[in-house]
């Protein structure tokens, strides 16, 4: 038994190691190829990039030195009393996250459904669905705050607007794609029954489609946060507008409590989202 | 009896949370020994092994192959004591997507300089010598394979041919059919007996079948508690004596003489 | 089964209130925004005069446009090579798994998460008063936004490697680099290409709006145009990014089918 499985084994075609070795040198060279090619490009890239823009490679270290004695001569410490008047921006930049979100779920309900595979009333509806939600998502949402700012003025107003526009992009995508990945049988079941349009969508799409939606619309919520804390730096209201004009009139300590505002809004909200995705789900 | 690999002596292990693992280990392994250990799990086998290569750091006691003191290695020696000891896992740790022949090739890592190792840029020689003995465990097909298409057996020998190609003294496979087929289990008992029948080479292997280990062993010790509970040859290991070393209760260490 | 009733019961409720208050913020947040129907009413026309100006979209010195979309493109790339590089060392050192000493993983993930709070805009403007205006700051402030997050992402793929084949390599003799180079760059090599390119992707997003600030590239030009009442230009360059952005998605979804066919063929 020993014996014979070990000579089973050992059966058959044997190559001598002198094939198998140039059959590895073959193998060797296809990779090393591949390797040679990929690590050419990427340099070549790089070169082209600092050709391109004068980087000098040096400035990493100066750079990060510069930043390092910006933080702590300039930046710090943070001014604290500057908080009672960071306090009306920072709500500015929650409210604008948050309608900005509604706005976003709401327009893209409506495009996710028109894009989704099975509830879209046509496949040309479908795509063009696709298409402004692809569209919105690729251009980014300081993009949109700049054209805003020119037509409709400094403000949270632009600032929501321009976070509602490119949240669409996102949330679009992200709910046709839970819609495309629902169970087909339960809701075929629901219609076969002689459900209304409505009545399939409560019964059988909303139960499957919740947790996909919560959890997308909070995301979106806690991206907006940032989003929104940038917005700013074009005129678009908020901290972000604050922390501009404060560097602008070299306020830097009332910058750095600005940045530290911006920080305890993120986390904040984080923590709240993360609590009601756990209490809803 | 020929030369001594390697004498353990007087060898303790706790961890750190307070676990006893081993209790005064005194073994002496002769050249060419194929010598099982079993015992029941949580005795300490897998403790023993990892302490002789150092994988797991010794609190007390001597660990002497080839007559010097591993225990007390620094780093720089410790890589050259590790290099002429291989060892097999239950997993086999093969770096998984590198074809089988590379990760023979790791073997002569240890004998390699740290920079012309790292980047893999192994000789015409050991890259024939790898294949070599990939035939020599019926592998040579496999040679370009991705590890992680091979079956668990073919790792296995995989792992026992890198183990082969670090051209060691002694080798420590802790439990390496655990996870394989009874033929595939087999097969690979039947390759690593073999190896050390060629090679010469003092090999520990940890098992929980012991009809496995009546089979192939030219010795047997039994750990149990983290102690040497028999020490002796596959006839002297009766019934009895197996039922006490995997009973639950504390029985009186029954120690054969070599 | 009672009980289970009674708990879907509450939960509705629950889930009732949390609707009637999320609505109810989201007025209250229109109306501390001032966003009320006759001041939208007066930005829709504005809106629609503007909409109206875009058309044709066109490009007064596209020369200057494109140069600007180089050069985005350009910061973008230098970005992502520093941030790979520097990050890949680091996470090295805070991957629980590898790090000789574990207080420094901690201290290098939490340097990260806390580079990772502050959004690439803003430490754009940060190294704009630090080492001047330019793509400089700009390269600058994409590498760290990436090491913020590519810290993260590399260390957690380093934390689940099979720590088996690490044993295996040192047990063979392997030196750390050795160790480090034949078996857990391998071992991970996928989430790497993966993680890298998608940072890529990202970064050049980002480079897109760094000219707001002035840290170089195209979001410059979009501000000139917009501030210019150029609305046909605004909208060109706004095309410009769209594409830039569109095929970088494109390209690195190509490469990454690329890297995985390349090694698919020299293992077959
Ligand atoms: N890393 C560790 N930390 C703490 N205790 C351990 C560790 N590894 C093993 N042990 C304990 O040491 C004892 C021996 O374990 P081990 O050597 O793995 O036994 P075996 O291989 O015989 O099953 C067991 O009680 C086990 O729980
Ligand atoms: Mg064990």
């Amino acid at each position: 038994m020993k014996a014979a499985s070990i000579q089973t084994d050992r059966e058959g075609h044997k190559p001598p190691t002198k094939d198998l070795y140039s059959e590895y040198r073959k193998r060797k060279k296809i990779l090393f190829k591949s390797q040679a090619t990929v690590f050419g490009v990427i340099t070549l890239l790089a070169l082209w990039s600092l050709w391109g823009t004068g980087f000098n490679p040096l400035s990493i270290v100066t750079g990060t030195y510069d930043m390092f004695v910006f933080m702590f001569t300039d930046l710090f410490p943070p001014d604290f009393s500057a908080i009672g008047s960071l306090i009306g921006p920072a709500l500015d930049t929650l409210y604008m996250s948050y309608v900005g979100m509604v706005i976003s779920v709401l327009f893209s309900l409506v495009l996710g459904v028109l894009a989704a595979d099975f509830l879209t009333p046509h496949p040309i509806i479908a795509a063009i669905s696709k298409g402004i939600t692809a569209f919105l998502r690729s251009v980014p949402a300081v993009v949109w705050a700049i054209i805003l700012v020119a037509g409709i003025g400094l403000g949270p107003l632009t600032g929501t607007i321009a976070i509602g526009l490119s949240g669409i992009g996102i949330l679009g995508k992200a709910y046709a794609e839970v819609l495309n990945s629902m169970d087909r049988d339960q809701i075929e079941g629901v219609r076969a029954t002689g459900a209304s349009w409505l009545q399939v969508m409560g019964q059988a799409v909303w139960p499957q489609f919740k947790a996909g939606f919560v959890s997308w619309s909070l995301y979106k919520l806690d991206m907006n946060i940032r989003e929104a804390a940038i917005l700013g730096l074009v005129g678009a209201g908020g901290l972000g507008y604050y922390l501009q004009s404060s560097i602008s009139l070299f306020q830097y300590k009332t910058a750095a409590m600005a940045i530290l505002m911006i920080f305890a809004l993120i986390l904040l909200v984080e923590f709240v989202t993360a609590k009601l995705r756990e209490r809803i789900l | 009896m020929g030369e001594t690999i390697v004498e353990v002596k007087q060898l303790n292990k706790t961890y750190p949370d307070g676990t006893v693992a081993l209790k005064n280990i005194n073994i002496k392994a002769y050249k060419g020994e194929f010598i099982v250990i079993i015992g029941p799990s949580g005795a300490g086998k897998s403790t023993f092994l990892r302490s002789i290569n150092r994988l797991s750091e010794p609190t007390g006691g001597e660990i002497l192959f080839m007559g010097k003191d591993i225990v007390k290695a620094g780093k720089r020696d410790l890589r050259k004591i590790r290099r002429n000891i291989g060892m097999i896992f239950q997993g086999f740790n093969l770096v998984k997507r590198l074809p089988t022949v590379r990760n023979v090739l790791h073997g002569k890592l240890g004998y390699m300089s740290s920079v012309k190792g790292a980047f893999g840029l192994f000789d015409q020689k050991d890259v024939e010598e790898a294949l070599d003995i990939l035939k020599r465990v019926g592998l040579e097909d496999q040679a370009f394979k991705r590890a992680d298409e091979l079956s668990g057996g073919q790792q296995q020998r995989v792992a026992i041919a890198r183990a082969i190609n670090q051209t060691p003294q002694l080798i420590l496979a802790d439990e390496p059919i655990a996870s394989l087929d009874p033929n595939s289990s087999r097969v690979v008992m039947d390759y690593l007996q073999k190896a050390c029948r060629e090679e010469g080479f003092t090999t520990f292997v940890n098992l929980h079948q012991v009809d496995f280990a009546k089979e192939y062993a030219d010795r047997i010790i039994g750990i149990k508690d983290g102690e040497v509970f028999f020490d002796g040859t596959a006839s002297q290991l009766t019934d009895e004596t197996i039922e006490a070393l995997y009973s639950k209760e504390k029985t009186k260490k029954q120690e054969a003489v070599v | 089964m009672m009980k289970n009733n009674r708990h879907m019961e509450k939960k509705k409720v629950q889930n009732t209130i949390f609707t009637v208050l999320a609505f109810a913020f989201f007025i209250f947040s229109m109306l501390q925004l001032d966003i009320v129907p006759e001041r939208l009413m007066r930005s829709f026309e504005r809106l629609t005069y503007i909409f109206g100006n875009m058309f044709p979209p066109k490009l007064n010195e596209p020369i200057d446009v494109f140069g600007a979309a180089i050069e985005s493109i350009q910061v973008a790339i230098l970005g992502t090579i520093i941030g790979i590089l520097v990050s890949f060392f680091l996470a090295v050192f805070a991957a629980k798994n590898l790090t000789p000493f574990k207080p420094l993983s901690f201290a290098i993930k939490s340097f990260a998460g806390f580079v990772r709070a502050v959004p690439a805009l803003i430490w754009a403007l940060l190294f704009i008063v630090a080492v001047g205006l330019g793509p400089t700051p700009g390269v600058l402030a994409l590498a760290i936004n990436s090491i913020g997050m590519l810290v993260k992402v590399y260390a957690e793929a380093l934390e689940e490697i099979d720590m088996g084949v690490v044993e295996a390599l040192e047990s063979a003799g392997a030196s750390k680099v050795q160790v480090i180079l034949q078996g857990v760059i391998p071992s991970m090599l996928s989430a790497f290409i993966a993680w890298s390119l998608f940072r890529l992707d990202v970064n050049i997003r980002y480079s897109a709006i760094l000219g707001v600030v002035g840290a170089g590239g195209i979001g410059w030009e979009l501000v000139k145009a917009a501030q210019m009442s150029r609305y046909d230009e605004a909208l060109m360059v706004t095309i410009v990014i769209f594409l830039m952005v569109m095929s970088a998605e494109v390209i690195s979804e190509f490469m990454k089918k690329r890297a995985n066919a390349a090694t698919a063929q020299a293992l077959k």
